[in-house]
């Protein structure tokens, strides 16, 4: 287990490193693949199913191949040059250094403290369905309605309204087209 | 709860009626299941409270509430085959999406747990964002719309950071788990000052008042007319009542309640001064109902942490003053849309001129209603407006309410100033065309109005 921990630790800090450091969008995108997946290899050792199989589905599966069908679509898969100004690039590093002296300095004081223990079964699929279909029924119903409103929403705005109502009397709102 | 699926069920009929588009049918559908939503409050017929897992309560409150926005709702709904005469496409959806609204805004009425209270902003703005841009044609109705969402984003994150800040200190969603923990000796602290005010910034969004007011002349000038009368009357009715809901249930530490005068305070201010420049009518009206909700936050502001137990009282009042303000205001915006289509288009509030001279009566139930959001006596704005002031002085806001009396009489200026223009004579503009149906609920908006002005233990 111990080793495995090592084996997904080692793939997600390269892949990390390739996804900053490549120049190709297509390659930095597929070392972003690699990196959520080794993570949620990280989930699955944490006991934590639920998270790892949604951490699968949603980041992998549907945020990065949007990525990438972006990038197809603007054409960006050739290697381009990008120069930034110096003091873009001084900003750059000196925001970057900073984020990173925050994270030390909240990671310093945990790294020598033992974990609290906690109930090993709580990242578990039944125990979540539990939860989610005991307590939170209600809540999951609505949000239900939530969806159900922004996707006829989505179709409304997205349908081409026709064309064959050409023939009908002018509407009385001001034509604001040529606004 | 069986009143709310059946609104969200119908909801899901009236898209698989879209499909068959007779949208002469559309309306008369989404009545009949309005009227059999409202018998369903009315007997009272409810899964209990802790079957729901403790996450609504249909109270006296709610139950009014909710029948009140489904009765403005029908009456809305009324208005729709009118108003989507000439209109071929989404008309399914349009209903479709007011009704998700409304049960977002029913939601808002009775929700005891502050994640419900997330998930039922969210059912009551969604829906919104779209329906504001509902003219796809019109740059302005997609400007209210893209408007409406960013600022809308910006509102639900405000309040969805307050709520993880105050789980953060009860670890537990529910409000009455909440309330004792404010109760607790030495609860005071920068977490939870922080937290009530995120969600207090979040609802305060819905209600526009004033810091977070700028969305709304746009929006309502933007969105089709019928879609502003539905945010300015239901939307108004659950953003207040879900307000009432929350600062009911939690009570406000002194810091927040004081933040919370100056918020009424500057409402009043803004939204009165600035209608007096207004000259498009649904701009004055979205001031106008920016104005208002600084009334309705002066009741709410009694019900604060520094005054205990009355808080039945101020839902009375609440109740009293939106619903009898959205009456006031569907008739206004229906009397409006033909007043619109009688001038070609314009939207000035020049266009009632020579209303007097065609249909007297019309003319009359303008007066009447205007007069009523005015608070001249012998309407219901009065009553409720005189409500208002009686909450102010038993808490002793006297300050407060002398301020807000005098931003009441600034009001009357603006209102009298339209209803000026419907007994001038006209100017050769097209002849003011009422259907029947048109014609009955203005009726009914006027004749409400008048009733509950004369006899206020009627709805309270």
């Amino acid at each position: 287990m111990l080793y495995l921990f090592y084996l997904l630790a080692a793939i997600s800090i390269v892949s990390a490193v390739v996804v900053v450091a490549s120049r190709s969008p297509i390659t930095s995108v597929i070392a972003l693949v690699v990196c959520f997946l080794s993570i949620a290899g990280h989930y699955i050792l944490l006991n934590a199913q639920f998270l790892a199989m949604v951490h699968v589905i949603v980041y992998t599966g549907a945020i990065l191949i949007l990525m990438l069908f972006v990038i197809m679509l603007l054409n960006m898969n050739t290697l381009v040059e990008q120069r930034k100004p110096l003091a873009a690039r001084l900003m750059a590093v000196v925001t970057g250094g900073m984020l990173f002296l925050v994270l030390l300095a909240a990671t310093r004081q945990g790294l020598g403290q033992a974990p609290e223990t906690y109930d090993a079964g709580i990242g578990l699929v039944r125990t979540i369905g539990t939860v989610l279909f005991r307590d939170y029924l209600v809540p999951f119903e609505v949000s239900s309605v939530l969806f159900l409103a922004a996707m006829a929403g989505a179709m409304m705005l997205a349908k081409k309204e026709g064309t064959d109502n050409l023939n009908l009397p002018p509407s009385s709102e001001p034509d604001e087209r040529a606004a | 709860m069986s009143a709310l699926i059946l609104i969200s069920v119908l909801g899901v009929v009236m898209l698989y009626l879209g499909i068959f588009s007779r949208k002469q049918v559309l309306a008369p559908v989404a009545i009949l299941g309005l009227l059999a939503a409202i018998a369903l409050f009315a007997t009272g017929w409810h899964i209990p409270h802790h079957l729901l897992g403790s996450m609504l309560e249909f109270d006296g409150f709610a139950t009014s509430f909710s029948i009140g926005m489904l009765v403005i709702t029908a009456l809305i709904f009324l208005f729709g085959p009118d108003y989507y005469e000439r209109k071929e496409w989404h008309v399914a959806e349009q209903y479709a999406l007011m009704l998700f609204s409304l049960v977002g805004g029913l939601l808002l009425a009775s929700y005891s747990n502050l994640l419900m209270l997330f998930l039922a902003y969210e059912v009551l703005s969604i829906p919104l964002y779209v329906l504001a841009g509902g003219k796809k044609r019109s740059l302005r109705s997609n400007e209210a719309s893209l408007k409406y969402f960013i600022l809308g984003s910006f509102a639900t994150a405000f309040m969805l950071m307050g709520i993880t800040l105050l789980y953060s200190l009860t670890g537990s969603f529910d409000l009455g788990k909440l309330a004792e923990h404010m109760a607790a000796p030495g609860a005071s602290g920068m977490v939870l000052n922080f937290g009530l005010f995120f969600v207090v910034v979040g609802l305060a969004f819905k209600v526009g008042a004033v810091p977070f007011h700028f969305w709304k002349p746009d929006v309502y000038q933007g969105s089709p007319t019928l879609v502003t009368t539905f945010m300015a009357t239901v939307v108004m009715m659950g953003g207040i009542a879900g307000f009432f809901r929350f600062i009911d249930s939690t009570g406000m530490p002194d810091s927040l309640a004081r933040s919370m005068v100056l918020l009424t305070l500057a409402t009043l201010l803004v939204g009165n001064v600035s209608a007096l420049r207004q000259t498009n009518f649904k701009r004055l009206m979205a001031y106008s109902s920016v104005s208002h909700s600084g009334f309705l936050l002066l009741a709410l502001l009694t019900d604060s942490g520094l005054h205990e137990g009355h808080g039945s009282a101020v839902g009375g009042t609440l109740f009293y003053y939106t619903f009898t303000y959205s009456l006031a205001t569907t008739g206004l915006f229906i009397l409006f849309t033909i007043a619109k289509r009688a001038n070609a288009g314009a939207e000035h509030n020049g266009i009632f001129k020579g209303l007097w001279h065609a249909n007297p009566w019309l003319a009359l139930c303008l007066l009447a209603m205007l007069l009523s959001l005015a608070g001249i006596p012998l309407t219901a704005g009065f009553i409720a407006k005189y409500q208002v002031f009686l909450l102010a002085i038993g808490a002793g806001w006297l300050k407060v309410m002398g301020f807000g009396v005098l931003m009441a009489l600034l009001g009357i200026y603006y209102y009298i100033m339209v209803a000026r223009e419907a007994f001038l004579p006209a100017e050769g503009s097209g002849a003011f065309v009422v259907s029947r149906l048109n014609w009955v609920v203005i009726t009914l908006c006027t004749i409400g109005v008048l009733a509950f002005g004369l006899w206020p233990g009627w709805l309270v």
